[in-house]
């Protein structure tokens, strides 16, 4: 039983990373009153750049995530263009981007060859004696460079918003970009970076899943990461530092799915399959059933802004 | 300003418009709701930028990029609809404006500074509240601390007391003279000719886009500048006495909202059939959620709302939906035109029409026929003389204010109801719109309808009005017959519960 | 900043209307006159034939010139089999497309088509292998037994959102592979085709199997083309739709008057999920003849597709669903001829929605240089 535990507590925050980074990330971009439903594409975006990156630079992680984080940020430029440059409607730009980074991705992939190629990806980072501790040790001190900076990259982002001035403009972006305007702050110029950061730490979230975690790219395997993600946001009430504990429960739930097959017990494998989906339903219910979840929403979420528009 | 000009799309919003104004003065600009006074001080707060014309501060021409711009050369307006963030408190959203080099320093400087300006003025604002809580006037006063940390000279006002009751907009006045004489430049945006006439030093009045003239308010004859702001003389419609019958709907202990803030508390009144019965208070004390109720489109968490039957016995009305409403003889005319009463993106025929549909006026279930669709709509905009229909299969969306409340109007009241429940009926409508609606209301109650009038105006509830209910804070804390004496009627208003 | 005058009282030169270029101070107006149809139309069509073009440019990135793409093109609708293989394709995507079009127009995202696709197919197979019914009322048991299945389905979401509020797009898409793993496991377990073991159900039997009326006129498209004009006159002519385009305009106000809302958008989005749900009965049933593992795969993105390009107006839609059928004829023969992998169609698809979308902004916008 003991064991049972060390080895699913040990798997879970490298499964809760990409949840947790592609929250946030979305949270980045939402809390400056832009919906990012595009999170699903840009995290597969952000996975196949990890592995053509970690190829083309013969092996190096750092090029491979940040080539994970440049892909996301180019192809969300599109997004951004469409949805603060020509006012398309936040849902319907957020699903042509998820489809057109399916496609993109998927047709890239099996061009280059780079679909189904392992790589030795990015090792783990035991930390010297610590991980030899009993029970917390495995628990947590062996696992990945990311998953140690996890923890601080939450917080860190969590400051910036409440904190800093840039976080405070982007704040009063999202819960009345007409005051904000009045105030003499750019609306678009803004958005268009928080859109921006915002889908560099969801790239990076999809470079993590090929590049550390399965460490090789297939065509969709993300299976539908980002959608659950954008569920989080809502759950975790836009709060960056709640998502990660959000994270932590879905990643929790997808560690289980192995381990009770290990453990030999006899489920259907693809009912288990279903279980984060499930998961991410009966949390949507339990928060509806519970407070008054939408008014935690920032103001002008989803609504584009124009100033000149005839009163 | 000088020779202003702007358009949007084909619409001249201003038209060589001319401005003069000195330090120290509080200067009143007046005209009638879509004379361009906010297009004309958009323009000097750099929100937006004119086709044509100049501005020119202390001597030097001055054109803004945009509002930070406007900020900086010490313009600074405080908006009819203020651009505050509900979720910040008062400093956060002065700091907006006045952006500092850290974000923790800068709140704590910054309050200072709204302590500073705040006590000069004597004012007096919680700083710590999320702005959304705090009531209309207080955030006015957020909006005016703002400004005024950001280093305005310039202070421009639009429409401020509109939303105030009278001696909340006297003591807010006051303390714009009080500004002006410490060398601010006050401009004052309005369209109440005794705001003008008392608070201002001088006047431009505008009509049409174009500034006609500018006078010194104190002396001006209020026919004068009536007749400048309007181009013409407007008989108001007068109420003749009239004797009414039954009563007719009686609402009993009305309440709705959470126990710990309730938006109505216990709200009673009984409407005669031949009756105007007006409902004064300032906005935000549970006039919508009463509008609502009566709808049919809220459920109240307690009371009831019935109907007299002609052979007597009561009607109990309260379980029922906007449907049944209707059918039991109610018309509602909300105060969100382009919100609740009409669809912009679907035709004027159509607008019209769908009060009638589901009686089978225009087909049946399986057939609408747009024909006769056409011939209805064009005969109900030349009774109700709305303006500006080149088809009646435009879009409403392009209907003026005033032409959308006629249309609204007219299909309310061509289903003959017996009760109707206007809420704020002439709010952003010219005068001539305005007597057409007035003239409508009066003429619905001589035909014996019960009237329900609920306005923030208080001069259009006390020139309807046979019995007058004052709201507060979601409750009806007195009546009055007509005449009523105002000044009773505005310390009912501001009275505490 | 541009400076704009130089002396007191200088008036600024007039503005030029309509230049597009952005200069440093550009203004945007929107256009209130409404935009003659024709020209909307023009708009829109320019802008998705920039998106094919901008396609054909990948395609050309990808190994295939422009040219054998064109003659590929051509042989497609010349060619007869290619044309009856156009027509077979564009019975589903119909359905889908209605069904995504009737769901948009009660503003509720039916993102779940594919899902109700799989749920449809599943209940007509279930159907098919339990031999329920004669063998003449089987096939339509089957559709009736898919209908109801997709039905079932979108109920889910519906009731979510009528209930508590919660956002269907989401909830469409997570059911969607909930959908997904239940196939796979009936198609892996219990269903698998005892004669091959592949991963798909047994073949169904003639019976079972859509007709094909005078050697080239699938019953499924005839199905497609009565529920077009079943949508036409359900959304443009009878009182039902009259009212839904108030509640699409301004719900706040269609209740206000009276219209019963919440049961005019409930059967409409039922409706919705019983067309997704025949489209999964059409597909096994008129086209593989069996049950298999990714026949859903891209169809619930193509009724967006269509549903938004055709403005979610049914005889459009039917129009669009016939193009993007061609499309994926054509990406098939590209997939065997180019190895170009299927998700390309995907890709065209998604660069066409965003040049379309962008365009909007013009039939919207004005652009006004200001100096």
């Amino acid at each position: 039983m003991q064991d049972f535990v060390i080895t699913w507590l040990s798997s879970v925050p490298s499964l809760a990373l990409p949840y947790a980074l592609a929250s946030v990330g979305l949270i980045v971009s939402e809390r400056a009153g832009v919906l990012s439903l595009g999170a699903e594409g840009l995290m597969l975006v952000g996975a196949l750049a990890g592995v053509g990156g970690y190829i083309l630079s013969d092996g190096s992680d750092l090029a491979a995530l940040s080539a994970s984080m440049i892909a996301a940020g180019i192809v969300s430029l599109l997004f951004a263009a469409l949805v603060v440059g020509l006012r398309v409607n936040q849902v319907i730009a957020g699903l042509a981007i998820v489809f057109f980074c399916q496609g993109l991705t998927n047709l890239i992939g099996t061009l280059t060859g780079w679909q189904n190629r392992a790589i030795a990806g990015m090792p783990d980072l035991p930390l010297g004696s610590l991980e030899n501790l009993p029970i917390i040790g495995p628990v947590l001190f062996r696992h990945d460079l990311l998953v140690y900076l996890l923890v601080p990259v939450c917080w860190a982002v969590n400051r910036v918003l409440n904190s800093t001035n840039l976080g405070f403009r982007l704040r009063a972006v999202g819960e009345n970009p007409a005051a904000a305007d009045a105030a003499g702050i750019s609306v678009p110029g803004t958005r268009i970076l928080a859109i921006v950061a915002g889908a560099m730490l969801i790239g990076l979230a999809g470079g993590y899943l090929s590049v550390v975690s399965a460490k090789l790219w297939i065509a969709g395997m993300t299976s539908g990461r980002g959608w659950i993600a954008v569920a989080l946001v809502i759950f975790a009430r836009w709060k960056p530092m709640q998502a990660l504990m959000g994270a932590f429960l879905f990643g929790g739930i997808e560690a289980l799915i192995p381990q009770l097959n290990a453990a030999g017990v006899k489920l259907p494998q693809y009912y288990l399959v279903m279980t984060p989906y499930l998961a991410t339903l009966a949390v949507m219910i339990w928060q509806a059933l519970g407070s008054r979840p939408a008014s935690e929403a920032p103001a002008a979420l989803g609504q584009p802004y124009v100033r000149e528009e005839r009163p | 300003m000088s020779g202003v000009r702007k358009s949007f799309g084909a619409f001249r919003a201003l038209d060589d418009a001319s401005l003069n104004i000195g330090w120290g003065e509080v200067h009143a600009i007046l005209g009638e709701n879509g004379a361009g006074k906010s297009t004309l001080m958009n323009v000097a707060a750099g929100l937006y930028s004119a086709d044509a014309g100049s501005l020119v501060i202390d001597g030097q021409p001055c054109a803004f990029s945009g509002p930070r711009d406007a900020i900086a050369h010490g313009v600074g307006m405080i908006h009819q609809h203020f651009k505050l963030v509900n979720r910040f408190n008062a400093v956060e959203n002065v700091m907006l404006a006045s952006p500092r080099g850290s974000y923790r320093q800068g709140l704590a400087e910054v309050s200072r500074d709204i302590k500073r300006h705040a006590d000069a003025i004597g004012f007096s604002v919680d700083l710590q509240q999320p702005v959304g809580m705090l009531s209309i006037a207080e955030q006015q006063r957020v909006e005016i601390l703002k400004a005024l940390v950001a280093g305005a000279r310039i202070l421009i006002l639009d429409e401020p007391t509109a939303v105030l009751a009278d001696d909340e907009a006297a003591k807010l006045l006051q303390t714009v003279q009080g500004l002006s004489r410490s060398g601010v430049a006050a401009v004052l945006i309005t369209h109440k000719l005794r705001d003008v006439q008392k608070f201002a030093d001088r006047v431009t009045v505008m009509r049409a886009g174009r500034t006609i003239a500018t006078l010194d308010a104190r002396t001006a004859p209020s026919d004068e500048l009536t007749m400048l702001a309007v181009g013409s003389k407007i008989v108001p419609p007068i109420r003749r006495a009239h004797s009414s019958g039954i009563e007719r709907l009686i609402v009993r202990g009305l309440s709705y909202g959470p126990s710990e803030r309730p938006r109505l508390r216990q709200v009673s009144f009984s409407v005669r059939e031949g009756e105007i019965y007006g409902i004064a208070g300032v906005g935000g004390n549970g006039q919508t959620e009463l509008t609502d109720i009566l709808a049919g489109v809220r459920k109240p968490t307690a009371g009831t709302i019935e109907l007299a039957q002609p052979l007597g016995g009561h009607f109990d009305l309260t379980s029922g939906g906007p449907g049944d409403r209707r059918d039991s003889g109610f018309a509602t005319v909300p105060a969100d035109r382009q919100g609740q009463a009409i669809a912009s993106s679907i035709s004027v025929a159509e607008n019209y029409a769908i009060a009638h549909v589901h009686e089978g006026k225009f087909g049946p279930w399986y057939f609408v026929s747009r024909a006769s669709m056409r011939e209805t709509a064009v005969s109900a905009i030349r009774e109700a003389d709305v303006q500006g229909v080149r088809s009646v299969f435009q879009r409403a969306g392009l209907l003026s204010g005033g032409n959308a409340q006629k249309l609204v109007m007219e299909r309310e009241f061509s289903r003959e109801p017996s009760i109707i429940v206007v809420h704020s009926p002439s709010r952003g409508l010219d005068v001539r719109a305005c007597a057409a609606i007035h003239r409508r209301l009066l003429a619905a109650r001589d035909d014996g309808v019960a009237v329900v009038l609920i306005s923030e105006d208080l001069d259009e509830v006390l020139g309807l009005s046979d019995r007058i209910g004052v709201m507060t804070a979601g409750r009806i804390v007195a009546e009055f017959d007509a005449p009523a004496d105002r000044q009773a009627i505005g310390r009912a208003m501001v009275g505490h519960v | 900043m541009s400076d704009q005058t130089t002396g007191a009282v200088v008036p600024a030169p007039p503005s030029q209307p309509k230049v597009a270029a952005k200069r440093r101070r550009q203004l945007v107006l929107e256009l209130r006159l409404d935009m003659p149809l024709w020209a909307r139309g023009l708009i829109s069509v320019s802008a998705a034939l920039l998106g094919l073009i901008i396609s054909a440019a990948i395609l050309a990135l990808a190994g295939v010139e422009p040219s054998s793409l064109l003659t590929e093109f051509a042989s497609a609708v010349a060619d007869p089999q290619s044309l009856r293989a156009i027509l077979n394709q564009s019975a589903p995507l119909i359905l889908v497309g209605i069904a995504a079009s009737i769901a948009f127009r009660a503003r509720f995202w039916n993102l779940g088509l594919e899902g109700q696709m799989i749920m449809g197919g599943i209940a007509a197979t279930a159907v098919s292998l339990g031999g329920i019914g004669s063998d003449d009322a089987r096939i339509f048991l089957m559709g009736l037994a898919s209908a109801l299945a997709g039905i079932a389905w979108v109920a889910i979401p519906l009731a979510l959102k009528f209930f508590l509020k919660i956002n269907e797009i989401i909830a469409t898409l997570l059911l969607n592979y909930v959908a997904q793993y239940a196939l796979y496991d009936l198609l892996f377990g219990a269903w698998k085709d005892p004669v091959d073991s592949f991963p798909h159900s047994a073949s169904y039997s003639a019976a079972e199997r859509l007709p094909v009326l005078a050697g080239w006129l699938q019953v499924g498209m005839i199905v497609a083309v009565l529920l077009v004009l079943l949508a036409f006159w359900a959304l443009q002519i009878s009182r039902a739709g009259f009212y839904l385009r108030f509640i699409h305009a301004n719900a706040a106000m269609a209740d206000r008057m009276g219209v019963k809302t919440g049961r005019i958008v409930a059967a409409v989005v039922v409706a919705s999920g019983a067309i997704a749900g025949l489209a999964g009965f059409v597909i096994p049933s008129g086209m593989e003849g069996r049950l298999t593992q990714g026949f859903f795969e891209g169809y619930g993105f193509s009724g967006v597709l269509i549903a938004f390009l055709a403005q979610s107006n049914p005889l459009a839609a039917g129009v669009v669903a016939v193009l993007v059928a061609t499309l994926f004829v054509v990406g098939q023969s590209l997939q065997i001829f180019y190895q170009i992998p299927f998700a390309m169609v995907q890709l065209i698809q998604a660069i066409i929605v965003m040049c379309v979308a962008g365009a909007d902004f013009f039939v919207r916008h004005r652009i006004i240089l200001q100096r």
